[in-house]
């Protein structure tokens, strides 16, 4: 919107400041919007049986038919803010869920994250933020992997911190900002490859300084690709949509891996399902 | 400080390390949290060097949301410069987008560089910016040093003479996209928990809250006028068809 209005100073009376106030208008619009949503729908949800969706959709054949279908493939759901992190929200916390049970998925792992911050600022990013979110982001990994394949007891204990620790804005936004630097810096090194990806006349880092660092902005599969192969971890979303058929379609990510996360996606949003 | 806040948060932590940074002071900029308040800062800058403001040291606040570092700071300048108004709420955003495009990865430091950096640049009618000409400009800079602010003191005595770090190739290029304007007092309430609100409020608050109503009410009036200027031609035209209609059966 702002790209479109003209930046000649001539004209910078009345038909500017109208502008600009439609602008805030509807800022702030966005803002009460937004302020209402987390006033009522936590950061990362309970378990919910997947029938909660079949009520959602009572009254609508399409979505019905695909409920239905993802019912027989899937028994839980947990949902997510709706809030543009939705989907560095939903993969992270189902993948240190699945890590407190996978000793070797979690060591695995922990080698990746370990490197991650020297390639970011290896790539230029500033070193004195990039170290204050992975120091934050590798707190909330080694917490799980001190308890990761131990008793019940202690895998109740830790799932249970892990909720609370994504329900905590700070911890919870602190490691959705080190997903996205980590999203940004895969982008970057391979920036040929994802050059393609790109629509319009953007490079890749004006893309991931639009649309992947700042917090807020939503997930394509570019995000979604970039991030699974950085971390090298499958990712399985089924896409629910108005499309055609009675099937939940799903996509892998990278392709060919084996899925340890599953999301389900809906039109601007993910959520996290369980078999 | 550190027992008023819970430095297990991580927006209070992340404060505490860059109050440490940015602890000593440079030659082109210093900034510290008030004593009994981390979240509002002050700051001092020297004017960019071959400009206008190159005489001129500049003080202000620093405001920082509580949901800093995802959401950016708000920067209010004190000393009269010629280029911001002062005692207006100013924030970044990248030129030609909305300020949600702030990073978290940036930081006050980077705030504070790229503020300096968009001093010299042209204001063009954008909300809190000033266009005063280069003589104003210089004769506020040469006035600048004598300004005392009630807290810090007299400014042109807290900038050292060390040398700044340099920005990075890559900083640079982030710095020079970096634009600011001023915000609409009313669509920036903070929200909730009061414990991250300025505790005492200083005199500026008042000048703050008074800017911008005029121009949305006028917006207002006009849409109002021509709104009934609609109606009043719909009742125009439908009397004069009731009349054509009522003529036309008298025939």
């Amino acid at each position: 919107m702002a790209d479109d209005a003209p930046s000649s100073s001539t004209f910078a009376g009345n038909s500017v400041d109208s502008s600009i106030n439609q602008d805030e208008l509807i800022m702030k619009q966005q803002r009460e919007i937004e302020q209402e949503i987390s006033e009522t729908i936590p950061l990362v949800g309970d378990l919910e049986s997947l029938q909660t969706l079949e009520k959602e959709y009572n009254e609508d054949p399409v979505y019905m038919l695909k409920v239905k279908d993802l019912s027989a493939k899937y028994k839980y759901i947990r949902r997510t803010r709706p809030d543009g992190n939705c989907f560095f929200r939903a993969f992270s916390y189902a993948y240190l869920e699945h890590l407190v049970t996978d000793k070797q998925e979690y060591e695995k792992f922990y080698e990746i994250a370990k490197n991650s911050k020297e390639i970011l600022v290896a790539l230029g990013f500033p070193q004195f933020t990039v170290e204050d979110f992975y120091e934050t982001f590798m707190e909330v990994v080694q917490r799980v992997g001190e308890h990761a394949g131990g008793t019940l007891d202690e895998l109740g204990a830790i799932r249970q911190e892990l909720h609370d620790k994504f329900n905590k804005q700070g911890y919870s936004d602190y490691i959705v900002v080190y997903l996205r630097l980590i999203t940004s810096g895969q982008l970057q090194t391979e920036h040929d490859f994802y050059q393609n990806f790109i629509e319009g006349s953007r490079t890749v880092t004006e893309f991931c300084r639009q649309e992947v660092e700042p917090m807020y902005k939503e997930s394509d599969h570019i995000h979604i690709i970039a991030l699974s192969n950085a971390l090298k971890v499958g990712v399985r979303v089924r896409y629910m949509d108005r499309g055609e058929g009675s099937q939940v379609m799903a996509h892998d990510f990278p392709e060919g891996a084996k899925p340890l996360v599953h999301l389900l996606y809906r039109p601007g949003h993910y959520d996290i399902l369980y078999a | 400080m550190a027992e008023k806040y819970n430095t297990k948060c991580p927006g209070v932590k992340r404060l505490m390390r860059e109050a440490i940074e940015l602890a000593e002071a440079t030659e082109e900029y210093c900034a510290r949290p008030l004593e009994d308040n981390l979240f509002e800062w002050h700051f001092t800058v020297r004017g960019p060097r071959g400009t206008d403001f190159e005489d001129g040291i500049y003080h202000g606040r620093i405001l920082l949301p509580k949901e800093y570092p995802m959401h950016p700071p708000h920067i209010i300048l004190l000393t009269p410069n010629g280029r911001f108004e002062v005692n207006k709420k100013i924030c970044l955003s990248i030129s030609g987008h909305h300020p949600e495009t702030w990073q978290p990865s940036w930081s006050i430091r980077t705030a504070l560089l790229a503020l300096i950096a968009f001093m010299p640049t042209p204001a063009e009618g954008t909300i809190g910016s000033l266009d005063y000409s280069p003589a104003e400009r210089k004769t506020l800079a040469k006035r600048s040093s004598n300004w005392v602010c009630p807290q810090c003191g007299q400014i042109s005595e807290l900038l050292s003479s060390t040398a700044a770090k340099p920005p990075t190739e890559e900083e640079q290029s982030v710095l020079n996209q970096i634009a600011f304007k001023g915000e609409e007092e009313q669509a920036q309430k903070p929200l909730g928990e009061p414990i991250f609100e300025p505790q005492n409020i200083p005199f500026t608050q008042q000048v703050l809250e008074s800017s911008d109503t005029t121009t949305s009410f006028l917006d207002q009036l006009t849409e109002i006028l021509v709104a009934l200027l609609i109606g009043a031609i719909g009742i125009f035209i439908y009397r004069r068809w009731n009349a054509l209609a009522s003529a036309d059966s008298e025939l």
